[in-house]
């Protein structure tokens, strides 16, 4: 179980302080599927870094299967972000100079999993999202950029964390491409019990979603 | 793959920058050995030099110059108490004459010449023309004056610092006669044993007595090599001055110590000899040496600090480059020791390539930079030697020293051992070390949630 209380950013900037995100409170429970939609500038990526621990919140708290993360250590947090918690990124973000393979059995490495069990995980998860074997050795820059999301996603499976967090997973592709990455993540989220939480400002992708919440100027107007 | 191997693999994401950095790394790194090798070479010179050239002290009879001036000889017994002061590692002795055709058979090898004739003239001397020759006048016809030969008495047989030529010393034939040998037996110079058709076994006479060579040597001189080397027991028997000695020269352990030896021998020998010392002249010639050796100094510290800065410049340009990556490491959960780690080993790869290049570089360009750098300096050298051997008393000594010196320059030879590559690899390490710890800070500072705003 998710649960977020009141939960609220400001940045200190030259013109004053600016607060991305204001008193937002939200639950989301184990293994659903959750959007959150908004313009850009509305605090959607603000919001989903607190919840991945990326940053911490000015005030409020948020708490996973119980436990307040917005008062854990740095140290601490290094290893909630390794295990409970995996990133997608709209620009994919994958280490340039590794193979597929290897990105992907990267987290298994910082979560000190035998290296045997990081390869084999590492294929199973590839070949669950789907990246043929012959692609599996490439580096990021021989694949398509649905193929690269895949991997983007493998990787964020590979810990087995609690929560997905993706960030526009579709910004970058074609609607066709975006369907089965969206299609993929849904099938993984139900597969693998985890939570997933989509930011995203495609209406669409929201609609099937199990539940829409919706930012603007940092507040959450609907749930 | 563990960290080192990403670090490593890192180190070549872009071929161009790596053998950029390598490159100049490299450059840095060999510049630092060359200084090394140029600073260990120039010390071991300079001790050397400090250790064999200039613990020297000259002893003459005072108002005695080789065979100018005028005064009493110096007596065996003044000398032996000199061996007894400390600090005094030995005292050659030794006494020269000059033979002429009225008590040997030998020719000189040198002409006489306009200096010879002139010198014969002021010092109200007068050669004797070989036979068939007249003594009627200078002015041409058949006559030549014949200067004498050179006979050095010495207890130091292979030490020609005694002598008026100076130089060094080497045998081209036969051996050297034992210091405390009395017989008749002479090592002559190679000038002289060409003119007289002499080689080892061959006898000439002196003082009326048969000698035999026992070795023909070169000092590299047309004097020196004009010149007898005998037995000094031999000679004060033969020129019947038993106990008379004109020279001695006293070493001493040390260059530290040669002041105060010097006060002690002049506080026993008084006002009959002239005491003088070689270590303010072989100070003065080893200067640029020591000059050379605080340049290699400080240009080994300059190419390890720039070799530093190049280390530390490319990480920190890396860092920034990839500081978005940074942010997706930390993301997915790793600490920032193990990036700094992974870093360091893209560094240390680097650097290791680039000592690998330094230490060719060094080994390779070590000796001529060590020359290059002698040689710059050699000519101040030169001069001082010079200056030394003609206004200070008992200039044979210090042509001899200066001979020594400038031997001891041209024949630096800057050699590579392990203890050189250890150095090598250790400044490597140090550079990458040193480069390594601002890209540290880099990392530090890089946020895991800038890799959302980046998005």
């Amino acid at each position: 179980m998710l649960k977020v209380s009141n939960i609220t950013k400001t940045f200190s900037a030259d013109g004053g302080d600016v607060t991305a995100v204001h008193d937002i409170s939200l639950a989301v429970p184990d293994g659903k599927f959750v959007s959150i939609i908004g313009k850009s500038g509305s605090g959607k990526s603000t919001l989903l870094s607190l919840l991945g621990a990326l940053d911490k919140p000015t005030s409020g708290s948020i708490e996973v299967d119980g436990q307040n993360i917005t008062k854990l250590s740095e140290h601490a947090l290094i290893g909630y972000r390794c295990r409970k918690i995996g990133f997608v990124f709209q620009s994919y973000n994958l280490v340039p100079n590794l193979t597929a393979i290897e990105n992907v059995m990267l987290p298994m490495e910082f979560a000190k999993t035998s290296k045997a069990k990081r390869r084999l995980r590492a294929q199973e998860l590839l070949d669950q999202v789907g990246l043929s074997d012959g692609k599996q050795d490439r580096k990021p820059t021989r694949l398509s950029g649905g193929e690269q999301q895949r991997v983007a996603i493998a990787r964020a499976l590979a810990n087995k964390p609690k929560l997905i967090l993706a960030d526009e997973p579709t910004g970058n592709l074609d609607s066709q491409t975006g369907k089965m990455i969206f299609d993929l993540l849904h099938n993984l989220s139900k597969s693998e019990s985890t939570t997933v939480i989509v930011v995203t400002h495609d209406l669409s992708i929201a609609g099937r979603t199990d539940k829409a919440f919706r930012l603007q100027d940092g507040k959450l107007v609907t749930q | 793959m563990g960290l080192v191997t990403r670090g490593v693999r890192n180190a070549f994401r872009s071929g161009a920058r790596a053998f950029s950095i390598i490159a100049i790394l490299g450059l840095s790194i060999g510049l630092a050995l060359a200084m090394l090798l140029a600073h260990q070479a120039v010390e071991q010179k300079i001790n050397s030099v400090k250790s064999s050239v200039g613990n020297t002290i000259t002893v003459s009879p005072a108002g005695v110059r080789g065979f100018e001036g005028g005064g009493n000889a110096l007596t065996q017994t003044q000398v032996d108490k000199l061996k007894t002061i400390e600090h005094v590692s030995s005292v050659g002795e030794s006494l020269n004459d000059r033979l002429t055709s009225t008590n040997t058979n030998l020719q000189s090898a040198v002409e006489a010449g306009d200096l010879g004739r002139r010198f014969s003239q002021n010092s109200g001397q007068t050669f004797t023309p070989p036979p068939g020759f007249s003594s009627d006048g200078q002015s041409g016809g058949n006559l030549s004056f014949t200067p004498p030969v050179t006979l050095l008495g010495t207890t130091d047989p292979t030490s020609l610092s005694s002598t008026q030529g100076g130089g060094s010393f080497s045998l081209k034939s036969g051996k050297a006669f034992d210091s405390a040998s009395t017989d008749n037996v002479a090592l002559v110079g190679s000038a002289l044993a060409t003119k007289n058709n002499l080689s080892v076994g061959s006898t000439f006479t002196a003082y009326g007595n048969i000698v035999t060579v026992v070795g023909v040597f070169d000092a590299g001189n047309t004097f020196s090599n004009n010149q007898l080397i005998m037995p000094l027991a031999t000679v004060q028997k033969l020129s019947t001055q038993t106990g008379s000695l004109t020279g001695a020269v006293v070493n001493v352990d040390s260059i530290s110590n040669v002041d105060s030896v010097t006060a002690q021998v002049k506080s026993v020998l008084g006002t009959t000899a002239d005491v003088t010392s070689s270590k303010s002249q072989v100070q003065d010639s080893i200067a640029p040496l020591q000059n050379i050796a605080s340049i290699s100094s400080y240009s080994l510290v300059g190419a390890v600090v720039a070799g530093a800065v190049i280390v530390l410049l490319s990480m920190v340009m890396i860092v920034r480059e990839r500081r978005r990556e940074i942010g997706v490491i930390k993301a997915i959960g790793a600490s920032n020791l193990k990036i700094m780690s992974q870093f360091m080993a893209e560094a240390v790869t680097l650097t290791i390539l680039g000592a690998v290049v330094g230490i060719v570089l060094g080994v390779v360009a070590g000796n001529p930079i060590t020359k290059m750098l002698v040689n710059n300096s050699s000519s101040s050298t030169t001069s001082q030697l010079m200056g030394a051997g003609t206004e200070e008393a008992g200039p044979q000594i210090f042509r001899s020293i200066g001979g020594g010196v400038r031997d001891n320059l041209s024949n630096i030879h800057a050699s590579v051992g392990w203890d050189i590559i250890l150095y090598g690899l250790g400044a490597a390490v140090l550079i990458a070390t040193i480069g390594s710890m601002s890209a540290s800070w880099f990392i530090a500072k890089v946020r895991p949630a800038e890799v959302m705003r980046t998005e």
